[in-house]
This record gives C-alpha cells, structure tokens and sequence, in this order.
C-alpha cells in the first residue's frame, strides 16, 4: 500500500514553472505519482491543477523544472509523445464524436486495417474486449455515441484511453457532469483500473468522491503545492482547510504530515 | 469609511469610429485620386463625385442593415434578391400595365414584403436553427426565381404614372440644393444606424450576442430577438433602397440586385467588421461601401486608351476606352471578399497599424489582446440529441432509422409520379436518356460535395467551379488549339486551383469555409465569364466531344459497330460520363465508408477537436475534402463543354443548390459528421427527377424554370429543417414519447 512501499514513482514532476505573458501559473511544483495509486488534485479554480496536467501530457510546454516517467526523464512536445509512454488523458467533455459509433470512437485515429480498409471485425471485437475488461455496460459497441447517456459516454471515453495500455491515466472533472449512479460507476471502475496497475490522477471539485476512491491527496494553491495527505490519514475538513489557507511555506508532505 | 477614489480612466475607447475608419477615408481619397489619374474625363467632375455618393446611397443603406447581422455573428445572403423583388413587386403593384395601385398602398405592401423576408429569414436562423448562410442562400435564390417569374425576363417601366406622385418620386431626384435627395436618406441611416448599433441597448445586445451567445443567454438577453431583428433591420434596409431605386429609375429590370450580396457583405467587412461576430461599426461599413461602389466604377468606367487602327493601310490614332468585360468586375469583387475576411481577424485584431506606427517610432508596441484560439474557429454546431432509433427498431422502422432512407423513398416516389403523370413518354428511352444525364452531372458533383459536408464544412463554389472548368476548356480548345487532352487537362487545373484557393482560405487562414466559398462562387463564375467574352465558344475536335457522348456513339467513332440486342440498347442509353461518374462515385463510396481516411472525414466533421485529440490531422482532412470537391466539379464542367459541344455561360447555375440538396437529403448533415455516397446518389436522383418531374408537359402545360428554381429552393430548406428536427433533434421521437408520458400519467390519475 502506498506509504509504505515506495519503489520508482511512475511520474514524478520536480520544480515545474510555468508561466502566461505576466501570470506565473505554476512555482516550483513537485509531483509524485506510484504505480497503481490513485492520487487526487485539488485546488480552488485557477490554481493551477490543469496546467501541470497539461505539462504532464505535454499540451504545454514547461518553463523549467524535469519530468520523469519510470525513472527517465522526458520532455514532450505534444501530447502523441506522451500517450507514446502511456500517459492517457480524459477531457472533461470527453472528446468523442458523437456521429460514430463506440466502436469507432474507441480505435478514434487508428482503426485496425486489412490493407487499405478498416477492419471492422477485429475493431468492434477489440472494442468488446476493452468494454468488457473495463466491467461497463454499453449496450452495444455499434450503437452512436451521441445516443448514450453521459456516464456511459464517460465509459466510452475510459475505454478509448484504456485500449492504449497505459500506465496512467489523468481524468480532468469526471464527475462533473455526471448524475450520481454514474458517477458509482465511474468510481468503480477507477477501482476496477487501480487493481489492474493503472495509476490515476483525477482532477476534482469534489472531495467526496476523491476520499471514495483515493490513495492521496495533493493540493494547489495559486500555482505552488499546498502539500499532500494520505487519505487513510486526514478528513475532508483539514483537506478543505489546506485549499483554504495552506500555503507554501507551511506546506507537509504526506510522510511528515504522519509523524 | 474609506471612500473609494476615483482615477482617472483615460478616454474611453472611441465607439461611433476609429483609426480603421480615418485609414478607410483616406485610401478612398487615394482610390478616388488614382480613378482621376486613370480616367480624368470621368472622375474629375462634380457629377461623377456625386453620382459615386448616390450610388454608394443605397449599397451603404442595405450595409448598415447587415452590419447588425453581421456583428451578430449571421450572414444575410438574400438582401440583393430582396433588393431586386421589392423593386419588381413595387413595379407590379403601381405600374399601370399591373395592378394599377395607388402610391401609399403601393409603398406599404412593399414595406410589408420586407419585413416578411425578414421575419422568415430570421426564424429559419433562430427558432428552427437552420444555419445562416444556407437559409438566406435559399432566399437568394428563391427571391431571384420570383423576380424572373414576375419580370418573365422583361423590364417594366412605370414613368408617365411616377410624374403624377412628385412627393414619392422626388427622393430618387436632385433637390433644390443640387444633391440627390437619395445622399440624404443614406446620411440619416447612416447615423441613425451608427448610433444605434453603438450607444444603445439594441447595439449592446447586438454586440453581446454575436461574441458569446450562450454568455447572453445566460445575462438574459433575448438572443432570438436580437437575431431576428437584425435580420428584419437588413430587410427592411433592403425594401428602401430598392424603393429608392423605384423612385430614380422608375422602373425595374429582373438584373436589379444581381450579387448585390456580395457588395454589400464586401462593403460591411472591408470597414472592419468581423465574419466571426462581435465586432463592426456602422460608420466603417457606409465608408466600406463607399470603397467597393468606388473600385467597381472604377473598373466599370474602364480608362481611355488610343487604339492604332489601320485604315486604307494607314495608322490613324483612335480614341477609345478600355472597359473590363462584364465578368472581370465580379471577379475583383468576389476576390476583394476574400481578402477582406482576412483583414478583421489578421489585421485589425493583431494591431497590425498600431504597432507598425511604434515600431517606427521606436517605442514599446502596445499591449496585445488576449488571443483565444478559439475565436479564429469557424462555427461548429452540432445537434447530439438522437435517441436510440437505429437499435431499438426492427424491419421497416430500420430502414426509416436510416439517415439515407428519405431519399430513397423519394426517388422511387418520383419516378412513379412521373410514370402516373405521363404513361406515354416517362418509360421513353430518350426521356430515360436525359434524366441519367442530368442526373450524371449532378451526381459527381454531389460525390464531391459529400466529403466536404461530411467533413463538417461546405462549398459553395461548385457550380461555379463547373463552368470554370469548363469554360478553360473550351477556352484552350477553340481560342489557342489545344489537342483534347491539354484543354482537359487545363481545364482541371484551373478548378484545383479554386480548390486550392477554397482549401488555403479556409483550412490555412481559419475561416468559415462558407465565406471562402461564397467568394470563389463569384470569382470562378467571373472568370468564366470573362473567358467567353465577345467569343463563341463552339466548334472543335469532334474527339473531345467524346467525352460527352453515348457509349454506341464512341463505339461507332472507333469504328466498332454492336450487333443489335440488349448491349446496344444499353450502349444507346448509357453514356461516356455516366460510366465515368460511376466508377468515381464507387471508388469515392468506398473510400469513404471502409478507409481510414472515410472515418477521418467523419470524425472531423463531427468533433473537431476530439478527432484532433486522437491524432487525426484535421487540416489535411479537410484541405482534402475540398479540394475533392473541385476535382468533381471540374470534372462535371469538362463533360458539361463536351457534351452541349460548346460553353454556355450558364453552365453550373444553380448547380451548388442542387447538389447541397441532394446530399442533405441523401442523409448528409450541414452540421457535418454524416453522409453517405449511396444516400447521396439517391438524393441526386430525388432531385433531378423533381426538375424532370417539373419540366414534364401534362396536358399542355409546363412550369416556367424560373418556378423549378423557386421549388428546388423550398426543397433545400424543407431538406435542410428536416435533417436538423427529424434526424437529429428526433422530433416525432419526442412527441411521441411526451404523449406516452402524458398518456401514463392520465392513466395514473385514473387509477388513483
């Protein structure tokens, strides 16, 4: 359990900066990342959560700081290098065209051919396999996506980044608009990734459901780190005093926060 | 207490006029001056000054009613039909070889067909969210039908009547103070427009609605309103210019407002104004007019030249003037568009002056704007409301599922009216003959147009684009003697290369692929025109001419004669291009239904940025589609030139309605992200047997074309609504199930 075994974090982040025109979004960020962990961010708006994911993916291009995936260091310059390495993102309003099919959208970009042609067979199958390994219910994979339901659609988002195989996996708000049977179900089948190895950083507004399912929790406070918590060792109050007050300078990593 | 101080906030940013405004006035100073240079014995008088002011009068009156709509981020495409309708109504109305009205009633049931278009133009856009270019589109056309059905092609003049209602016909005149009273109609527009649009509530909301609609739905502005009124102030603008016109000509002719769309738009974005909504001031776009009513005259009035002539073998000096043909000033017109689209976003929000000014000073450049990507996007809407039809169903309800089923119904549909309305003649092999062949041309184009609309984008320009094609054609066969192939050969080049242009504009600069398109409709149709200038373009190699023929005939051509039975019978019916366009339309099917790159173009059109997330190259897909669609559009106008064995101007007209029908209702959506080639072949045939079906004689009558025009018009529309409220938006779905609701709910009731 993590706490207790270390070993090679899979992502670690050290002294990211990043900053837009006069605004300096990010100082001095750390960021540590096991296998199999599911690691909560949190943080008020504009603090800087979905820029360091950006960084990490490679959307954005950091400013100084180095980046570590298994140990090597990287340096991506678009996302593609990044999902390359097994850095998978979900987008808040899922990214899926909503005139095809789960099938299509799941092998979006690279539907496996037969010479020239897409080979449906094998792609509806492969689609089948990951909904099944992924323990969601989608009625059929040649239904539109634009007919599903959100939770279901969210589904079909996981799928699509879980058929790359990746080692982890970003979900930015994914209970956001979502009801709350849905989001049960996500909360799952975050479970359900974490038992196969994925490792999960999950953007969240909700502090609920990252204690529902989270190893640990870190927080941002106007671009730097507030500190970060195991969640078996804090409550939603001290988490929601730390967005409120923490600061830098104060800032406890989750091993100090335990002596 | 602290009491908040107040500082100063420095001079609020000008409203009513800027520095793109004072640049504006003085490039027409040096326009004006140039038209002097060129041309002394026209522009260096008063009256030339002045008729340029009257003229400009009734641009700039139609402009400022379409800044509203403009800055409310919609197109209004239909104002130079309504301008030629009220025109030709009013003519209808008060002449006495017509209805014989009075003045007043005459003038007010002209206001009242305004604002009717108005009003209809803005609820298609609005409530039944059809997009803007492609239901005023339809209203261009439509209104252009009427003013030919109403004219039948013949100029009504109303003179000896108009000297009897002085007060009404003395706006189109000189008044006492030797101006055109029409000038001071335009003024008080002009200012009314530029206050209202920039110090009151109406401009704000405008201004609010064309930069973030949802953002103003959710501060309560009524958005619907906004719109439609925009669209009622641009008709309305329209119906007084065209009376305007009525009380300076008094009289009209069917060519009034002829691209007169395409001026005004011109005008409104040359002064500033953005395609994209949000920006545009009414001063701007009247100085705007002023500049293209200018760059038309000027190259209408042409320059004068001497021409050497050989009389008697002797060189005498001739004056002369050198006019453009008709074509070139559209040309220059539609390319003025396109390069004025590109000034808003690359020029005006990039400060390109103001800092180019510090530069030369040396001092620090001034701050630049946030720029959000976003902004550049074109419009992208999508309808993601269809409910589960395809899985749910069984049998013919799975056939009624599909998007493409419409059309197929349809086909049969017609083609069995047309056996019920005339036995004797439908079954015909000739009658069979000219249906395949109407429907070969429609056809390729509609295959080409199939990628760019499932891509999410359109063009417009192929009907043009066909007579380009065409017209190179011809133009390199009877002019310079090329052999068959390099007429082909150029003839396709010069419709990639308004591909090209359609493509860069559109994918390369980052704008509407309607704009670019709707700009290449004129340019390429221009062209064209200019090609066949003064020429026939008639009679050349009989082997070209293969190209367009029968399959017997280009049998017998090479000398093989078919033995008579069911392969000569076929051979007869079936042509050259009817076989070319089936390969291309089956290579095209499959490519877009079983390859990578088919998918490509449907998740483009469908999610953008989703599909630019997984990796796809959106750019490339698109570029492609478009310049696929040119290819088949050239392609159309070679055959067209080989089949007539000549050019006709008119090649292509109306060629981009039909076809943006046929794939709409073959299942293709105008948001993007569907259509199929089968569905769009059905729905090519659909819409060639309806012009067949219209053209047929029953009983001794047949339909003027200028009403087949109107109904093909109606149909796009009813095709286009009916995609977005049955296929997408699930309507009858809706009903039904809300009944089934109630229904459950009443039982409820009852058992309770």
């Amino acid at each position: 359990m993590p706490g207790e075994t270390q070993g090679t974090p899979i992502v670690e982040m050290r002294g990211i900066e990043k900053a837009f025109g006069a605004v300096q979004a990010l100082r001095s960020v750390d960021l540590v990342l096991y296998p199999g962990e599911i690691l909560g961010l949190v943080g008020d708006n504009s603090a800087g959560k979905s820029t360091l994911m950006k960084i990490l993916t490679g959307a954005y291009q950091r400013d100084a700081g180095e980046i570590f995936v298994a140990g090597q260091p990287v340096h991506f310059k678009s996302p593609h290098e990044s999902r390359d390495v097994g850095i998978e993102m979900i987008y808040q309003d899922f990214a899926l065209c909503g005139n095809m099919d789960v099938g299509q959208n799941i092998f979006l970009g690279r539907w496996p051919l037969t010479g020239p042609f897409v080979n449906r067979r094998k792609m509806y199958a492969e689609a089948d396999r990951v909904l099944k390994r992924l323990k969601v219910d989608v009625n059929s994979v040649y239904q539109k996506v634009e007919s599903l339901s959100g939770g279901r659609q969210q589904s079909v988002a996981i799928a699509r980044a879980i058929s790359f195989e990746p080692r982890v996996v970003i979900l930015d708000e994914p209970t956001a608009n979502l009801s709350v049977m849905a989001t049960n179900r996500l909360l799952e089948t975050m479970l359900e990734l974490k038992r196969q190895g994925v490792a999960q950083i999950i953007i969240s507004h909700r502090l609920v459901d990252i204690f529902a399912v989270g190893d640990r929790v870190m927080v941002l406070k106007r671009g730097e780190s507030a500190g970060d918590r195991y969640i078996r060792h804090t409550d939603e109050h001290e988490v929601l005093e730390i967005i409120v007050s923490g600061t830098r300078e104060r800032a406890l990593t989750a091993e100090e926060a335990m002596r | 207490m602290v009491t908040a101080k107040t500082t100063s906030l420095g001079r609020a940013p000008a409203q009513l006029a800027g520095g793109w405004e004072v640049g504006l006035l003085l490039f027409l100073v040096l326009l004006y001056v140039g038209g002097m240079s060129v041309n002394p014995t026209f522009f260096a008088s008063t009256e030339a000054l002045h008729a340029l002011l009257r003229d400009t009068s009734r641009v700039g009156i139609i402009a400022v009613g379409m800044t509203f709509v403009i800055v409310n981020k919609d197109l209004d495409l239909s104002v130079g039909s309504v301008y030629g309708l009220v025109a030709v109504v009013f003519a209808r109305l008060f002449a006495p070889s017509f209805l014989d009205l009075g003045i007043a009633a005459s003038v007010l049931l002209c206001l009242l067909l305004g604002a009717a278009i108005g009003l209809l133009n803005g609820v298609l856009v609005t409530i039944l969210k059809a997009p803007a270019f492609i239901a005023t589109l339809t209203i261009l056309f439509i209104g252009r039908g009427f003013v030919l059905a109403l004219t039948h092609g013949q100029a009504i003049y109303y003179s000896d009547k108009a000297n009897e209602f002085p007060l009404f016909f003395h706006l189109g005149e000189t008044n006492v103070l030797g101006f055109n009273n029409q000038i001071l109609i335009f003024a008080v527009v002009a200012a009314t427009g530029a206050y209202v649009l920039a110090k009151t509530r109406w401009g704000y909301e405008t201004f609010a609605t064309g930069g973030n609609e949802q953002a103003a739905v959710y501060a309560g502005i009524p958005t619907r309103w906004v719109r439609i009124r925009a669209y009622l102030i641009s008709a309305l603008c329209a119906t007084l210019a065209a009376l305007l016109s009525a009380a300076q000509d008094k009289g009209v002719t069917p060519l009034y407002g002829v691209s007169w769309e395409l001026t005004v738009i011109a005008s409104v974005i040359i002064g500033g104004a953005s395609i994209l909504g949000g920006r545009g001031r009414v001063i701007g776009s009247c100085l705007g007019a002023a500049v293209v009513v200018l760059i038309d005259k000027v190259l209408r009035e042409g320059w004068p030249i001497t021409r050497i002539v050989v009389i008697d073998g002797e060189n005498v000096a001739v004056n002369a003037r050198f006019t453009l043909p008709a074509g070139a000033v559209l040309v220059f017109l539609g390319l003025l568009l396109v390069a004025a689209v590109l000034v808003e976003p690359y020029l005006i929000r990039r400060q390109v002056a103001g800092r180019f000014w510090a530069w030369l000073r040396g001092r620090p450049p001034p701050p630049a704007y946030e720029m959000g990507g976003v902004a550049l996007e074109g419009v992208q809407t999508k309808g993601a409301m269809a409910g589960d039809l395809g899985l749910e169903t069984a049998g013919f309800g799975r056939f009624f599922a599909r998007r493409d089923a419409l059309a197929i119904v349809l086909t049969v549909l017609l083609w069995l009216t047309g056996l019920a309305l005339r036995p004797d003649y439908w079954w015909n092999l000739s009658n069979t003959f000219a249906i395949l062949l109407n429907y070969t041309e429609l056809a390729l184009i509609a295959v080409g147009l199939t990628y760019v609309i499932a891509a999410g984008d359109i063009d417009l320009s192929v009907g043009a684009v066909l007579a380009l094609a065409g017209s190179t054609a011809a133009y390199f066969l009877k002019v310079l003697g090329a052999d068959p192939l390099t007429a082909v050969a150029m003839g396709l080049l010069a419709g990639m290369v308004a591909g090209l242009v359609n493509a860069t504009v559109t994918v390369g600069f980052k704008l509407p692929a309607f704009i670019a398109t709707l700009g290449m409709f004129y340019i390429a149709r221009g062209l064209a025109a200019w090609f066949v200038a003064g020429q026939q373009l008639t009679g050349w190699p009989e082997s070209y001419n293969l190209l367009g023929r029968k399959a017997n005939d280009v049998l017998l051509h090479f000398g093989f004669s078919l033995p008579p039975g069911f392969v000569r019978t076929v051979a007869e019916v079936v042509s050259v291009q009817t076989i070319w366009m089936f390969f291309v339309a089956l290579a095209a099917g499959i490519v877009l239904a079983y390859t990578p790159f088919g998918l490509k173009v449907l998740s483009t059109g469908g999610n953008l940025r989703a599909a630019a997330y997984a990796g796809i190259n959106t750019n490339r897909v698109r570029f492609l589609a478009l310049l696929l669609s040119a290819l088949c559009a050239s392609m159309a106008g070679i055959i067209n030139v080989a089949y007539f064995r000549s050019f006709n101007p008119v090649a292509g007209q109306f060629r981009e309605l039909d076809a943006i029908a046929a794939v709409i209702i073959g299942g293709g959506s105008i948001f993007g992200g569907y259509g199929t080639m089968i569905g769009s072949l059905a729905g090519a045939a659909a819409i060639t047997l309806v012009r067949a079906l219209l053209q047929l004689n029953v009983q001794g009558f047949t339909m003027p074309q200028h009403w087949i025009n109107v109904f093909i018009g109606v149909i796009l529309i009813v095709a286009v609504l009916v995609d977005i409220w049955v296929r997408q938006a699930n309507i009858f779905g809706r009903v039904r199930s809300w009944r089934a609701r109630r229904g459950q709910a009443v039982e409820a009731k009852h058992a309770g």
